[in-house]
């Protein structure tokens, strides 16, 4: 890609001289798209040039370079660029970059947004920050929303008047800088366009490996720079004022963050391996069975549930099963659902269980309505401290879950009780089972199932 | 080689074996185990996954990292998607091919987090201002969660667009028996990304006729590549110009509905003789199918057309099991959606709408009794 040498003096980009002679690249704005279509007089062209006098200084190729624009007045300035170049939505330009560096670190990614873009995408910025992910981010700071007509934004100057704070501003304006900086982010500065020593600021803000933050102050002449006659002495009064002072303020050493990623799963990642069944038949099941446990949290039901349809497919069967929980998982209800059939399974609800397991009141209460409504020939299972509790036409069967889960170990309650079911309702043979255990759980829990499964096959 | 997982493992599974390689998501039950789970599978295989601070930063991550060349993945469920929305429409202006599966749950708002509905239908149809046309597949198991989940892969790629999985929370979170040698079997071939050639002149929006999709080029590849969320001409700049627009409008929507068909996939079991249709997508499908069987045992007719695309609409085949009845019965998981394109299309029918909205599942039962299918 070769452009044209480009003057910048013919389109009036306040750049300073001193700084211009450093450079001897050819320019990274393109001469066709100029002059800027911002008003004349605002502080975007200069931060235009400033940019373009930075890249020329750092002499990066351009398909390397990614300019991320936000919305507003300054997010126009990519398309004067011949860089790689992202338009994006209002206050998400750090969301694009962040995708942009971490699927392609070798990127220099520079995001350039308003200080309404600050403020409505302000989670990103702290984010951004507190990952030290290395973009480069310039804040063309003029203290109001330009494109929309002036409004007031998050650094407005208390007390000024804008289009929605008619009589002055009541909301304290946001230091960006002290903001950022407990996150400790690799780079973090402030400036102004009428200053000198920008384009440095700019070259060593880009060169930071991790997050960088240049918070330029900036005039908008159409609007709040008039009203408050922003030029360089009142910036560095208001600078004074608001005790934000300008420079680079803050360099951090964090690791960058796309790198350390990179580094932290390359040395720790490894796919799980899938956990493949046997299927070996042996189920002479000719009809669907609906089976619901209902334990409460910490009674592992849902491990138990899952044993249980493991064990279905290895015979032969089908299998689905769902859980219901409370989202605070660590209290209150378990209940699982799970259906065996020899045939595809259409209807994954059950709404007449064949079999209930009931192992915690908490359950119980989950499940209460169903069974009131249940047909007579249902079987339900019940840990005999629960029996009185169940009301049902089915048939009730209490039995000595827990306590035959206490003498068997700790969390043996639900594989006590499949113990039980399997005696008597021979879904599948228990080798089966005891086969899932095996192939699902980890040694040492497959030994306390596959005892609980034992002591509850002799309840039944 | 059986597997015993819940449809959003299988989710994972196929966006893996679609050649995702970037994943951003934000926490939200029932999508939830589908980022816990990129987290750990992608980056063994070269890939990147990370939480975002919000749904808009994980959007946001996606659609940058797509435009760098990796295919890229994000889930959510209806909140989620609700803060989605601004995004999908940037992703249908920049042509950023893009997969969001919604686990949807039962709603409006927060609703309930742990319980399933297919209230999302419509939203995900108009998910964004200006009215474009999406691509959304619904899968009824967790067969489909995979097969469905590389064919989104493919179609973002080849229509470069944004494309819904309609998952719900009981397709997401339902364990069943995972089959690899049917999804394989059934799975389309993952489409290797089209680029530009490298010395080509690079227009990042070349359609020179409206349906026409252009190869990518990724940032930082060989091109200088532009982006915007502006109305722009094929080369990405701004345009205020009502033909060059007109054009580009034409192109967003007939890239999608000129290949409609490309992008069919259903089944459609007519039965001869049959009076009555079910038309059905997602989870209701199954119970359609139970239904079916029900009906066709005691000697009933049904006929049976399960959408697994449901948009772009897959008007001739809907068109012509329609012609075939005089009764058309769609089970919906919500208030009644899909139900008024099927009205739209089968004027003089007696439409029938099955909706629930209870967080429990329409039973076959349900859909004879109403449907006065027996
Ligand atoms: C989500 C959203 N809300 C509102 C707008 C309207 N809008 C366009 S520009 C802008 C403010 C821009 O202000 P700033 O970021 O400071 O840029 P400036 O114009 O001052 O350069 C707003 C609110 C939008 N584009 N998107
Ligand atoms: S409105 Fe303000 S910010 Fe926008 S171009 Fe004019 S002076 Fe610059
Ligand atoms: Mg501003």
């Amino acid at each position: 890609m070769s452009v044209p040498d480009f003057d910048l003096s013919t389109v009036g980009v306040g750049v300073a001289q001193e700084s211009c002679s450093q450079a001897n690249s050819s320019s990274y704005l393109l001469p066709e798209m100029l002059p800027f279509g911002f008003c004349s007089g605002c502080g975007h062209i200069k931060i235009a040039g400033y940019l373009d006098e930075a890249l020329r200084r750092l002499e990066l190729p351009k398909n390397k370079v990614v300019l991320v624009t936000d919305i507003g007045c300054i997010g126009i300035v990519d398309k004067y660029y011949d860089v790689n170049a992202f338009h994006g939505l209002h206050g998400r330009v750090i969301t694009y970059a962040s995708g942009i560096k971490l699927a392609n670190p070798d990127l220099t990614v520079i995001a350039i947004m308003g200080d309404g873009g600050a403020g409505i995408g302000g989670a990103h910025l702290l984010s951004a920050a507190r990952r030290n992910l290395g973009i480069t981010l310039i804040v063309a700071n003029n203290f109001n929303y330009g494109m929309t007509g002036g409004q007031h934004s998050c650094t407005t100057p208390l007390d000024a008047v804008t289009s929605t704070t008619p009589h002055g501003n009541l909301e304290a304006p946001l230091d960006l800088v002290r903001t950022l900086q407990p996150s400790k982010p690799a780079f973090l500065a402030r400036t102004h366009v009428f200053a000198e020593g920008q384009v440095d600021m700019l070259v060593e803000a880009i060169q930071t490996p991790g997050f960088a933050l240049v918070d330029m102050w900036d005039l908008c002449i159409a609007y709040v720079g008039s009203r408050l006659a922003l030029n360089k002495s009142a910036i560095e009064g208001m600078m004074d004022e608001l005790d934000m002072p300008a420079g680079v303020l803050y360099r951090g050493t964090r690791p960058e963050y796309s790198a350390a990623w990179r580094a932290l799963y390359d040395e720790k990642g490894a796919r799980t391996p899938p956990c493949l069944l046997q299927v070996t038949g042996g189920s002479v099941l000719d009809h669907k069975v609906g089976i619901i446990l209902a334990g409460g949290a910490g009674q592992k039901i849902r491990s138990a549930a899952t044993l249980v349809g493991t064990a279905a497919i290895m015979s032969g069967l089908k299998a689905t099963q769902k859980d219901d929980y409370p989202i605070t998982v660590r209290t209150g209800h378990s209940v699982s659902e799970v259906i065996v059939s020899p045939d595809d399974i259409y209807f994954t609800g059950i709404e007449d269980p064949d079999i209930t397991v009931i192992l915690a009141a908490d359950g119980l209460a989950q499940v209460a309505r169903r069974l009131t409504k249940c047909s007579p020939d249902a079987r339900i299972y019940v840990d005999e401290a629960l029996a009185d509790s169940v009301q049902t036409p089915g048939r009730v069967v209490p039995l000595p879950f827990a306590q035959t889960a206490k003498r068997v170990g700790k969390l043996t309650i639900a594989p006590v009780a499949i113990g039980a079911v399997l005696a008597r309702e021979g879904l599948f043979p228990v080798h089966i089972f005891e086969a899932a255990a095996r192939a699902m759980q980890k040694e040492a829990v497959a030994e306390s199932t596959i005892a609980g499964v034992r002591a509850g096959l002799e309840l039944g | 080689m059986i597997e015993f997982i819940e449809g959003n493992d299988a989710v994972v599974r196929g966006a893996i074996d679609a050649g995702c390689r970037f994943f951003a998501g934000y926490p939200i039950t029932p999508a939830s185990s589908i980022l816990v789970s990129m987290m750990r599978e992608l980056p063994p295989v070269g890939g990147i996954a990370i939480q975002g601070e919000d749904e808009m930063a994980s959007i946001g991550m996606c659609i940058g990292a797509a435009m760098t060349g990796l295919k890229a993945m994000t889930a959510t469920s209806g909140p989620g998607v609700s803060l989605y929305s601004e995004n999908v429409g940037l992703a249908i202006m920049g042509e950023t091919p893009l997969v969001i599966v919604n686990v949807q749950r039962q709603g409006p708002s927060t609703g309930s987090a742990t319980k399933g509905a297919d209230g999302d239908i419509l939203f995900m149809r108009w998910v964004t201002s200006g009215g474009f046309p999406m691509i959304i597949l619904s899968p009824e198991n967790v067969q489909d969660c995979y097969t469905l989940t590389v064919a989104a892969f493919n179609f973002a790629e080849r229509y470069r667009a944004p494309v819904f999985l309609a998952s719900q929370r009981e397709v997401g979170l339902t364990r069943e028996a995972f089959n690899y040698e049917h999804a394989w079997a059934e799975a389309p071939t993952p489409l290797p990304r089209p680029v530009a050639a490298p010395d080509c002149v690079y227009e990042p929006h070349a359609c020179p006729t409206p349906d026409h999709v252009s190869p990518m080029s990724p940032i930082g590849g060989p091109h200088l590549v532009r982006y915007t969320t502006s109305t722009h001409d094929q080369r990405a700049y701004l345009t205020g110009d009502p033909d060059v627009i007109e054009h580009m409008t034409n192109h967003y929507r007939r890239k999608i509905l000129d290949h409609a068909e490309e992008m069919g996939i259903y089944e459609y079991d007519p039965q001869r003789g049959a009076d009555t249709l079910i038309i059905a997508y997602g989870v209701c499908a199954r119970s359609a199918r139970g239904a079916v069987k029900m009906v066709r045992e005691k000697g009933g007719k049904v006929s049976l057309l399960v959408l697994k695309t449901i948009y772009p609409m897959q008007r001739r085949v809907i068109k012509e099991a329609v012609a075939e009845v005089s009764r058309v019965v769609v089970p919906e998981m919500n208030m009644g959606q899909y139900v008024w394109e099927i009205r739209a299309m089968a004027p003089g029918k007696d439409t029938i709408a099955i909706n629930r909205m209870s967080t429990t599942l329409i039973s076959p039962e349900e859909i004879i009794a109403k449907g006065g299918l027996l």
